[in-house]
């Protein structure tokens, strides 16, 4: 009996397929956090070596990571904590503390927050005794009795750090900058938002003692390392199981990148906006097409991936308008062309359509004026049409002065993909003088 | 202990009992006493499990607790409808006690027997009944300390010169003796001493920009006295400091000056009663008490109680109170404080002024006390520098810290570095001063560019600084068929439009104004220009 040495694992195609999808859905939802995060080696080994020092020789800093939303900041952070958390000392000796702008509105809330994750004795179970102030003197107190070389290193991360200069005088702020520039126990605080000019929000003596260390995310990705990394991100790593498969996946994806409206697609995005978050949000978009009866990304995937991301968000709804509905919104295009965009009322544009009706009209029927003013009323519960004036006064409806949020270019694009328009509404859209 | 209960032995831990020779062994499953309050009636437990710590040098255990008859509350001992046998143990299911405890505190085995048969007094058997506790409330923590926790493994010391000049140049390692402010200290010191050898009170208004000195000169004046007064120099007084920032509101003042001078706890409007109390009745052998109030402004509320009251119990004649306020700006009385409480401060004023170039050399210079690591003209750079712009030590030190930091990562390894030159400095200097729009003008996308020339087009054709987005649009798609690019929908339009505003390179309007929000530029046009027109090229 010979023995047959299992050269390679063959799995069925949509075993293959739930796999590909498993691992490139974590990588686009970002469940799971890259190797290495790409482009930005220098901002992560400043970042690490300000982080070991704290944990390790005990020296406190502050930093503040700003870069465009969807740059990566939080990635790398978490890449470096990663990092850090695998040497040996200094996974058992740092407390991180992590804070949200978005969540911890107020500094009372941000005290009890740190306070309930430093696990201070002033905590039971999950609630913390005590009133604001208490809190307060209880953590200056416990940071002040720390000693550089005894006591744990705390990192405070402070998410949407801006947020937190809006808070009542800055007290937080000021109180974990003093800390990292005192001799008492060694913290960090690292501040990640997406303003540029995040220190103008930071008053005189916060700002003092703020160390104006700041890393810069700012992508200069060229055209062709984002088609590289659109590459190496729709590639499957190399620890996947089947060989045949991986091969395959691979090749087709290596082609796809080099098919020409693939690459104008591309390109279009990389105009738009050249950072992580789109770009996955795309590819998504193009995996979700791929299954057992289709194991593979074809071109027309991304470009229909790009026309639904690429699409105007008013176009559907001005789809699903009735004509009367349309014939407003073109009586009020009409308005605004003569009027130069001065607002308008409810009055004005009922006469523009009656003009309409009595003169180039055959197919529209002569609605009441309450029906008029119901597909009024309707295109102001879309925010197709704003009300002006937010004054209290009670003006009557009709007469309510409101301006069009709708472009030019928006309305007669739908006016052209609009199901059975009739024809002579498409003439007085087109007509320049209504 | 061990003879009253007769007990027995087994082998598993030994435990030696001070003032005992035999060791006792114990085993889990076994019952125990730990050591408790009263050292007659120790706890008594059921050892659980044995185990170590992380460190394994510190040995714990897991115990079954259980209450001895005066343990248990006197509503639970009626709900047992008898009368309970004196010696008799129940056991504890309530959540108030930790279950794990350190060995230190067992002092021996105890048998136990489960028996319902009546038992002779003085037997040394415990009967026991299983009683449900009810699961007590947690209490308020009365005594609770604040502390963060230790390490495990110490701080490293820094190994080579770079690391020892950075631990010298860090903000918080404040030298002994300030330099460049000899003539501060010495007038402060003289104040302070006068009130101190009189045994009156005053007040003192110091004021300078943020990083000058103020708060490190007055804890060097005050550590000079508590020498002089240790050495019987002058007389003993009392030292306190309250920070106006690290207050949630200004009354808490009272609670905390309180709470410094007497250890009381007490609500803000009591603590200020009885410290008004203090300040104006006379006590024999009271001392002196400087005070020192940081950040003054921040106390500041609508009627001004609370700076009226820190000015005027030290012009009570039995006060004995020295207040000593630091702030940033000079003329803070005349413009925050009503005439009496401007007046009450007084004239006794100091203001510090920022460092000039000469005087940041000194300082960066006696930080390192001939540890070399830096070269002379880096450090001159550094120093006008800073000097030129704030005068604040604080920046000096950091972008000095920084530089080492530049230098050490500049060398292939740590040890060959060298000293920190010009390039070094130079580099730091630009990270930590430079703004960084036009940084993230040249790397915004093709359309975020096209947008902000689109929007420099509209201000210009409009003559204003301000236009619509619905305005910026028309001359962006304009912009766009020049460029021979496809047209953007509104959709993207806006999308690139908040993008840019995110970041602040454009300010605008609330984005429910949806097309006819507001945009203006947060940046200058030129720089805008310069930005883009250097990145065509």
């Amino acid at each position: 009996m010979s023995k047959r040495k299992v050269k390679e694992t063959h799995m069925p195609v949509g075993e293959c397929i739930s796999q590909v999808q498993m691992i490139l859905r974590e990588r686009f939802c970002h469940r799971r956090l890259p190797e290495k995060p790409v482009g930005m080696e220098s901002q992560h080994k400043h970042l690490l070596e300000l982080l070991r020092r704290t944990a390790v020789h005990g020296e406190s800093n502050s930093v503040l990571i700003v870069g465009p939303r969807g740059s990566g900041k939080t990635m790398l952070l978490n890449c470096v904590l990663r990092e850090l958390l695998e040497v040996k000392d200094v996974n058992k000796n740092v407390l991180p503390v992590h804070l949200n702008g978005l969540l911890q509105t107020d500094d009372r809330i941000a005290l009890k927050e740190i306070t309930r994750q430093l696990n201070l004795e002033n905590v039971v179970g999950d609630k913390v005794f005590g009133s604001f102030a208490e809190n307060l003197a209880f953590l200056l107190e416990a940071l002040k009795k720390g000693d550089r070389s005894s006591s744990r290193p705390v990192l405070f991360i402070l998410d949407e750090f801006d947020l937190f200069a809006h808070h009542k005088n800055q007290t937080l702020l000021y109180n974990l900058l003093d800390v990292s520039q005192s001799a008492q126990a060694p913290i960090a605080v690292i501040g990640l938002t997406c303003r540029l000019d995040v220190l103008e929000l930071l008053e005189k003596r916060v700002k003092s003692r703020f160390s104006h260390r700041q890393i810069h995310l700012l992508s200069s990705l060229s055209f062709i390392q984002y088609l590289d990394n659109v590459r190496s991100q729709l590639s499957l790593p190399q620890d996947f199981p089947d060989t045949k498969f991986y091969d395959e996946w691979n090749e087709s994806i290596k082609t796809l990148c080099e098919d020409q409206p693939v690459v104008d697609v591309l390109q279009r995005h990389y105009n738009s906006s050249k950072d992580f978050r789109s770009l996955h949000l795309l590819l998504m978009l193009a995996l979700s097409r791929v299954s057992a009866s289709k194991p593979a990304i074809k071109p027309t995937d991304l470009l229909e991936a790009s026309r639904v991301c690429m699409v105007d968000s008013k176009a559907n709804i001005l789809h699903g308008l009735s004509i009367l509905e349309l014939c407003l919104i073109i009586a009020m295009k009409h308005l605004n062309d003569i009027y130069e965009g001065e607002p308008f009322n409810f009055q004005m544009v009922h006469n523009e359509f009656k003009k309409f009706l009595q003169r180039k009209s055959h197919s529209i029927h002569n609605f009441d004026k309450p029906v008029v003013i119901k597909a009024f009323e309707h295109l102001q519960q879309l925010e197709l049409i704003k009300s002006m004036d937010s004054s209290t006064a009670k003006i009557q409806k009709e007469y309510q002065l409101m301006k069009l949020m709708l472009d030019h270019s928006q309305i007669m694009e739908a006016l052209q993909k609009y199901p059975q328009c009739p024809t002579d509404v498409k003439q007085w859209a087109m007509s320049a003088f209504g | 202990m061990e003879t009253m209960f007769g007990l027995f032995l087994s082998r598993y831990l030994n435990i030696g009992v001070e003032g005992q020779e035999a060791v006792t062994t114990v085993t889990p499953g076994q019952y125990i006493l730990i050591e408790g309050n009263d050292d007659d009636n120790p706890f008594v437990a059921k050892l659980l499990k044995l185990f170590g710590d992380e460190s394994h040098k510190q040995k714990k255990a897991l115990v079954q607790w259980f209450l001895r008859l005066s343990e248990v509350p006197q509503n639970k001992k009626l709900l047992l409808g008898r009368s309970p046998h004196p010696q008799e143990i129940f056991y504890y299911l309530g959540r108030a006690c930790d279950d794990e405890i350190n060995v230190e505190s067992i002092l021996g085995t105890v048998h136990v027997r489960q028996d319902s048969s009546p038992v002779e007094p003085n037997s040394g058997f415990f009967p026991c009944f299983p009683i449900q506790a009810t699961p007590s409330t947690p209490r308020t923590p009365r005594n609770a300390t604040p502390s963060i926790p230790s390490r495990t493994v110490p701080a490293r010391q820094p190994g080579n010169i770079l690391e020892e000049a950075r631990a010298r140049l860090h903000v918080s390692s404040v030298p002994e003796s300030l330099p460049c402010r000899e003539q501060e200290f010495q007038d402060i010191y003289n104040f302070v001493e006068s009130k101190v050898m009189d045994g009156t009170g005053g007040c003192m208004y110091i004021s300078g920009v943020p990083g000058t000195g103020k708060t490190a000169t007055v804890h060097e004046v005050i550590r000079c006295l508590q020498h002089a007064s240790d050495m019987d120099e002058i007389p003993m007084f009392r030292f306190i400091e309250i920070n106006g920032m690290k207050m949630t509101d200004p009354h808490q003042a009272y609670v905390q000056i309180l709470q410094k001078l007497t250890g009381q706890k007490a609500t803000a409007d009591h603590a200020a009663a009885l410290l008004e109390k203090r300040f104006s009745n006379p006590a024999p052998k009271k001392e002196t008490t400087v005070l020192l109030v940081d950040e003054l402004d921040l106390l500041w509320t609508r009627k001004q109680n609370v700076m009226y009251n820190l000015f005027d119990w030290p012009t009570r004649h039995h006060a004995r109170l020295v207040v000593l306020t630091i702030a940033n700006t000079m003329d803070l009385p005349e413009r925050i404080m009503i005439n009496r409480v401007a007046s009450r401060l007084g004239l006794t004023r100091m203001s510090f002024q920022p460092y000039s170039f000469k005087q940041l050399q000194q300082i960066i210079t006696s930080r390192l006390n001939k540890v070399k690591a830096f070269e002379e003209d880096a450090m001159q750079l550094v120093s006008r520098k800073v000097a030129a712009l704030s005068g604040d030590a604080r920046r000096c030190l950091d972008i000095c810290r920084r530089a080492t930091e530049i230098c050490e990562h500049s060398a292939s390894h740590p040890s060959t570095a060298g000293l920190v030159r010009m390039s070094h400095v130079m580099e730091a200097l630009d990270e930590m001063f430079s703004s960084s729009y036009i940084t993230a003008i040249r790397c915004a996308s093709l359309q975020e560019q096209l947008f902000l020339r689109a929007v420099i087009a509209e201000f210009r054709r409009l003559g204003l600084e301000e236009a619509t987005f619905q305005q910026v649009f028309v001359q962006h798609q304009a912009l766009c068929r020049v460029e021979g690019l496809q047209p953007i929908s509104v959709s993207e339009g806006l999308a690139v439009c908040q993008r840019l505003g995110a970041c602040r390179l454009l300010l605008l309007e609330a984005s429910r104004l949806d097309v006819l929000q507001r945009v203006r530029l947060n940046v200058s046009q030129d720089d805008v220009l310069y930005a883009l027109k250097a990145d065509r090229d």
